[in-house]
């Protein structure tokens, strides 16, 4: 850098140790044009996920609620709460609830790392759910993002699979039979049902086995997965050219093209990009609707992230996680309900164990994995409740609603015996 | 952007200074300070104050393993001073417990001992509450998902509000010196002897089990109920069964609070261990069969000259009204008995008494365990009472004698309908009553039916009076006029011989065409039996099937019974043959009463 080439000394080396060091791990300095701004983001590890340049219209609130980032940021959350609480609980029968007694009495910030750990995998299992929606009504899975679209159910699956074998890991009352009534639905399943269930439990019913798989589960094999998954997830929207937009978002206004003094390109596409689908093809400091990450998305990043953990904070501070009788498998609760997102299924269950429990979620997700190859209109991306796809969407609202009521009506209107009570 | 960013930020932080100052500046360090600023006040040497200065404030505790599963007390952690005897004066929680000589605490030369070294018992083992809890409120078990909360002291926010501030007293914690101190004569549990006391005079053991103490088997097994169940419940159950649950079919007893108490208390320790036991003694006892108690209950001297007096104490005092109808006391659960002299005679009670089923093959009422003596005297009794009710017309009739089992309208579904088994029958199924003979009808009123819960009303009801009965019952409930019936062509004795190849063919057959509601066993509760009403025979009650003949058998199977699920099986294959083979099978697993036919060969 300088051009003296002086030995250094041992005093300057010293001297420049801090910056030194610094340097070698934050390689670029706080940009201030537009190559450092790319720097930036390409040379950080953290930060080379994301595209040097994003479009504008994927920065618009309004459109994407920024719900796939919260569901992130609460996985990132569970992931970090998850992990301290691992060093306290024990998978074991006997010792799973006193374990949970001690979190709630004597272990430092037990019951705060409690509550937030509960209240933000409910709120996983619902802003997943929502940003599966907000997909579905812009229109997003449609070409060339099908495959992400599938990976996004298998997701949102896997979510409510986590959240579910969590649900057990308490060993209390509430645990023990929502675990059981869960997995009684899943044995209404045909020929492989009750293998299913006496895989999930270990046995015949819920006890040290389903509590030692359920816990396996819980903390190593689904959060590699979903970890998995979401990389992929993540993956795949870069190379899927980015969030969806309208066709009309890549338009350059005419005059601001006359102003650069610039002519169209045609749309040809070069080198590596040839590899990356979508409407990337210029070349060129040609004007678009694109910004620079940094710090635009960043710092939106930022926001969604601090509001996520601020929501989570404050309804773990005044909110506390559950916590019932320890476990008497003589004495069910009446009625025994699933964890809340399963109620749905219940209240389906109630009518018809086969057709509630397996046969229509079993067909919703099939219908789900399909829609983005039997829905091949190009119609309406990137638009919420575009008029062109006014059938899907009320398709698929319908089948939102109806899933709502019934997660609803399990939850608030089921008395004993299932019987249908008013909640006041 | 940038303010609500910082906004959010500050909201972070200053959640994180709350979780951190709850977290660092506990309640019980408070307390724990004050007392060690209060001992080193009261401190007479110099070593003692500096002992207390360098005591820092932390989390106390005891662990308990002497009785069964390992117990952690964290209690003394805010109540530090409850070892501490010069803290007798002070508030709670710095309050120290007090010494007392019937926990067995000793004085010598001015000082206290403990009998309960609260390092060996803990707390937790007599107070219950939650050992490992550090807010009170957990601690003290006040949260309603608690299952033991300090017994006693604290009650729960969702019980009852009308039994709450009953079920408050240090008398409650007998049931917790019951778990070591399990001598029924123990000076120390007044409580749980009057409880257990209660439990048999109450006849409390005439349907629930205790282990080593009763082997009832209609309510539920009460061997661990302590465990199970926190007090409000226990009261509940008791002083209002049909509160808790609106099937219930246990007896409203109408005990006073102090007995109702006492019964908690004593219900509350058993909790299906025992700590002055050692797994290997249970073991033993329990497969000897030694230890049992029979009955807490002195039998009563029965006097010849005062035998009945004696015998109505008896049925008074012991509950027996709990269930039956005696006078103007209804129990609502068991027929009336306030006529018994007119409907059964001596023998029948005497043997009733002994063993109900002996009598009536699936009745509920338990075997009781009085003495014989005091069986004759209750017996002599009840033959006592012949004053029938007044019943001027057959409306009145029915009303006083019918309608407790068939039902205001006739159709089987009387106040005691459901524990009765065979269920009363169905007196608006015209298809039943038209279908049988007016004689057979006038037979089963004044001859009662064998084996079932309907007596022999003859010394009330004669032929003419039974028949005004029957008209009542044709206009009010069958509402359809008779017909004539045509005899069916049944033989009159069984073709087919007794022998052994005969009932094993009838065997065969029974499997293969009854059992499906019958049952495999023949005792009427087959697969389908519970979607049937009026319910399928139970053909091992012996009275009935002895009092039937084979006519009346074989027309049943033949030509079915109208009005209820009985097939005619001469249209599903069946001969004289294989209908003789079947009664000849029914009639094997019901041997011959002594000393008689059945009535068929009478």
């Amino acid at each position: 850098m300088s051009p003296k080439t002086s030995k250094p000394t041992l005093w300057s080396t010293l001297k420049d140790m801090p910056m030194n060091v610094w340097r070698s791990i934050f390689r670029n300095p706080l940009p201030s044009n537009d190559l450092e701004r790319s720097s930036t983001s390409f040379t950080n590890f953290f930060l080379h996920i994301h595209p040097v340049k994003v479009h504008k219209h994927s920065l618009k609130p309004s459109y994407t609620l920024g719900l796939g980032l919260i569901s992130f940021f609460l996985f990132v959350i569970l992931v970090v709460t998850g992990i301290l609480l691992m060093f306290y609980y024990v998978p074991s029968t006997t010792q799973a609830y006193d374990r949970m007694l001690d979190l709630r009495g004597s272990v430092a910030f037990g019951m705060f790392l409690r509550n937030m750990h509960r209240w933000s995998a409910h709120g996983m299992v619902a802003v997943v759910f929502m940003h599966m929606c907000r997909v579905f009504f812009t229109g997003s899975y449609k070409k060339p993002r099908e495959f992400n679209w599938v990976l996004g159910v298998i997701l949102f699956l896997l979510t409510l699979f986590m959240s579910f074998t969590g649900y057990l890991l308490p060993w209390d009352q509430l645990a023990f039979w929502a675990i059981t009534v869960g997995t009684a639905i899943a044995g209404y399943a045909p020929i492989v049902g009750k293998d299913i269930q006496f895989l999930l439990m270990g046995g015949t019913s819920v006890g040290q086995e389903a509590l030692l798989r359920f816990y396996v589960l819980h903390v190593a094999v689904l959060p590699a997965v979903l970890v998995l998954f979401i990389a992929f997830h993540f993956w795949r929207i870069r190379k899927d050219g980015g969030l969806s937009r309208p066709e009309d978002a890549d338009r350059i206004p005419a005059m601001e093209m006359a102003e650069e003094g610039v002519k169209p390109e045609p749309k040809r596409t070069y080198g590596l990009q040839g590899l990356v689908r979508g409407p990337l093809h210029k070349v060129g400091n040609v004007p678009d609707n694109t910004v620079f990450s940094w710090p635009h998305l960043f710092r939106a990043e930022l926001f969604v992230f601090v509001v996520t953990l601020a929501v989570i904070l404050v309804i773990a501070l005044l909110f506390n996680a559950p916590l019932e009788e320890p476990v008497n498998v003589m004495h069910p609760p009446n009625p025994a309900k699933a964890p809340w997102y399963f109620l749905g299924l219940q209240e389906m269950v109630s009518y018809s164990a086969f057709w509630g429990g397996i046969g229509v979620p079993g067909l919703f997700v099939v219908m789900l994995l399909a829609v983005p190859y039997l829905d091949r209109g190009t119609a309406g991306v990137g638009r919420w409740f575009a008029k062109e796809r006014l059938l899907a969407n009320t398709i698929f609202l319908t089948f939102v609603i109806v899933n709502v009521v019934f997660v609803i009506i399990g939850t608030f209107f089921r008395g004993p015996n299932w019987a249908f009570v008013t909640p006041w | 952007m940038r303010l609500a960013l910082a906004i959010g930020t500050f909201l972070i932080l200053v959640i994180h200074g709350i979780v951190f100052y709850n977290q660092f500046f506990h309640k019980w360090e408070r307390n724990q300070i004050a007392y060690f600023d209060q001992a080193k006040a009261m401190a007479k040497t110099d070593a003692e104050r500096a002992a207390l200065a360098d005591r820092k404030p932390r989390i106390e505790q005891i662990v308990v393993s002497n009785f069964g599963e390992t117990r952690i007390d964290r209690c003394t952690t805010c109540h530090i001073a409850a070892d501490d005897p010069r803290f007798g004066t002070y508030a709670e929680p710095l309050k120290s417990h007090p010494y007392s000589v019937a926990l067995g605490d000793t004085q010598k030369d001015g000082k206290w001992e403990r009998r309960h070294k609260f390092s060996e018992f803990g707390c937790t083992i007599c107070h219950d509450g939650q050992g490992r809890g550090l807010d009170p409120k957990y601690a003290h078990g006040e949260d309603e998902y608690w299952p033991d909360p300090m017994l006693g002291y604290t009650v729960q926010e969702n019980w009852r509000k009308d039994f709450a501030p009953k079920l408050k007293g240090k008398e409650y914690m007998e049931a917790n010196c019951a778990q070591c101190h399990t001598d029924p004569n123990f000076k120390g549990t007044p409580m749980v002897a009057k409880g257990r006391q209660l439990f048999f005079t109450s006849n409390c053991y005439g349907c629930h089990r205790i282990q080593g103490l009763s082997d009832g088997t209609i309510g539920p097994d009460l061997t661990d109920v302590g465990h199970k169940w926190k007090l409000d419940y226990l009261w509940a159950r008791i002083a209002d069964p049909k509160s808790v649950l609106a099937t219930s079919i246990m007896p409203k007893f109408n005990l006073d609070d102090a007995s109702i108490k006492a019964l908690v208390v004593f219900l509350k320790s058993r909790k299906g261990r025992n700590f002055s036991e050692t797994e290997l003694q249970r073991f033993k006892d329990k497969t000897s069969g030694a230890g049992v108690v029979q009955s807490v209950l002195q039998p009563v001297e029965i006097k010849p000259g005062e035998m009945v007096k004696q015998g109505e104490k008896l049925i008074s005092d012991r509950a027996c009204v709990a269930c039956h109808k005696l006078g103007d006391k209804d129990g609502g659960i068991a027929p009336d008995i306030s006529f018994t002299g007119l409907l059964r005679d001596n023998d029948w009670v005497y043997e009733h008494f002994r063993a109900p089923r002996s009598r009536v093959a699936d009745s509920i009422m338990p075997a009781f365990r009085f003495t014989d003596d005091e069986f004759k005297a209750m017996t002599a009794y009840l033959a006592g009472l012949r004053t029938p009710p007044a019943m001027p017309t057959p409306e009145a009739t029915y009303k006083a004698l019918c309608l407790r089992c068939h039902g205001e309208k006739g159709d089987g579904h009387g106040p005691i309908a459901e524990h009765l088994d065979p269920y009363p029958r169905d007196l608006t199924k015209s298809g039943f009553m038209n279908s049988k003979t007016m004689e057979r009808l006038v037979n089963s009123i004044r001859n009662g039916v064998a084996g079932t819960s309907m007596p022999p009303w003859g010394k009330i009801l004669d032929e003419a009076k039974a028949k005004a009965l029957l008209d009542y019952i044709q206009t009010t409930f069958v509402k359809e006029p008779r017909r004539e019936l045509k005899p069916h062509p049944v033989p009159e004795q069984n073709p087919v011989a007794m022998s052994t190849e005969s009932v094993n063919r009838g065997e065969a057959l029974f499997v293969n065409r009854c059992a499906g509601c019958h049952g495999k066993k023949a005792d009427g509760k087959g697969a389908n039996s519970l979607d049937i009403l009026p319910r399928p025979r139970n053909l091992r009650n012996g009275a009935f099937v002895n009092s039937v003949s084979d006519q009346r058998l074989f027309d049943s199977i033949l030509y079915g019974v109208q009005g209820t699920a009985m097939p005619n099986w001469v249209d599903y294959g069946l001969s004289n043959n294989d209908v003789g083979d079947l009664v000849n099978f029914i009639r094997s697993i019901n041997p011959k009463p002594k000393g008689g036919e059945h009535a068929g060969s009478n």
